[in-house]
C-alpha cells in the first residue's frame, strides 16, 4: 500500500491553530472524522490519549506521530498537520513539535497499511526527510516528499 | 567486524518499534559494525534473529516498552532500555555496546 493511498489533501492541513497538545489532538482526529476516515471522534480521541499517557509520541526532531489502533477506525489514514510556531508535544528532546502525522489503524482486518507506517517511522530518522518535511509549504509538496517512500524498498 | 543484535518493541507496536530498529541499524553501520535488529510490531515479529545470530552477537541491545523473549540471550552482554531511550541515544547505545560495557545477563 502506498503511503499517498493513506494521506489524501482532505486529511491535511497546512496551518494548524492549535496551539496545545489536547487542542491539536483534537484537531487532526477533527479532520480524520470529517474524511469519514473514524466512526467516533470521542472515543478515538480518548483511544490517541490512553496512547500517549503511556509515553508521548513526540519523538523530538520536532514531530509527533499520535497513533491508535482502535475499532473506532473505519479505513486506514494518516492524517497530517504542521504548526509553524510549534506545539509543546511533550517531545522526547523538550523541543516543539512542527509536524503531525496522526496515524489511524482499524483494530482488525488487512495488515498492509501497517507495513507502510513502518517504512514511514523509520524514515522518519532520516534527518534530509525531516528537512525536507519541515521545509514543505503545500499538501503537494508534503506529498512529493512523503512519495519517495513508496518508491524506495524497504 | 563487530556484531550487534537487538530487539525492539512498544505498546501499539506501530511506530517507535521500527524507528528504534532504524537508529540503531544506522548508528551500527556509522560505528563501522554489523547489526540485526528484530522488530515485534503490531505486523508480527520481523527479522528474527536466529540461534546463530545471537551467537554470533557480540552485544545485544533491547529496546522495548513491552514483553521481549529474554531467555534466548542468557550469557550474552546485553542492555535493556526503553525504545524512546534507543531512538533518542542510538549512537551512545552502540558506543557502549562495541566498547563491551553491557553487562552478562542470566536468565531467571
Amino acid at each position: 500500500m502506498k503511503i499517498t493511498e493513506l494521506m489524501t489533501e482532505d486529511i491535511m492541513c497546512l496551518e494548524l491553530t492549535s496551539k496545545t497538545k489536547k487542542e491539536v489532538i483534537k484537531e487532526l482526529s477533527q479532520l480524520l472524522f470529517d474524511a469519514d476516515k473514524i466512526s467516533d471522534l470521542d472515543k478515538f480521541v480518548t483511544e490517541i490519549e490512553t496512547r500517549e499517557a503511556l509515553s508521548t509520541t513526540g519523538v523530538g526532531y520536532g514531530i509527533a506521530i499520535p497513533h491508535a489502533k482502535t475499532k473506532f477506525v473505519k479505513t486506514p489514514a494518516l492524517a497530517f498537520g504542521k504548526s509553524k510556531e510549534g506545539i509543546d508535544y511533550d517531545s522526547m528532546d523538550g523541543e516543539n513539535a512542527h509536524v503531525f502525522f496522526m496515524i489511524a489503524a482499524p483494530a482488525d482486518g488487512a495488515n498492509l497499511h501497517l507495513q507502510t507506517l513502518a517504512k514511514l517511522s523509520r524514515k522518519l530518522i532520516d534527518e534530509q526527510f525531516r528537512n525536507d518535511l519541515l521545509e514543505a509549504s503545500d499538501a503537494k509538496e508534503v506529498l512529493k516528499v512523503l512519495s519517495k517512500i513508496d518508491k524506495e524498498e524497504k | 567486524m563487530a556484531k550487534i543484535v537487538g530487539v525492539t518493541s512498544c505498546p501499539t507496536g506501530i511506530a517507535h518499534t521500527y524507528m528504534a530498529a532504524e537508529a540503531l541499524e544506522k548508528a551500527a553501520k556509522k560505528a563501522g559494525a554489523k547489526a540485526k535488529i528484530e522488530t515485534n510490531g503490531s505486523i508480527g515479529v520481523e527479522n528474527k534473529l536466529s540461534t546463530k545470530d545471537i551467537e554470533e552477537a557480540d552485544a545485544v541491545i533491547i529496546a522495548a516498552d513491552a514483553r521481549v523473549d529474554m531467555a534466548r540471550f542468557d550469557g550474552k552482554p546485553l542492555k535493556e532500555v526503553s525504545v524512546s531511550h534507543a531512538i533518542k541515544n542510538a549512537k551512545a547505545l552502540v558506543d557502549e555496546a562495541l566498547a563491551g560495557n553491557f553487562t552478562i545477563y542470566s536468565k531467571k
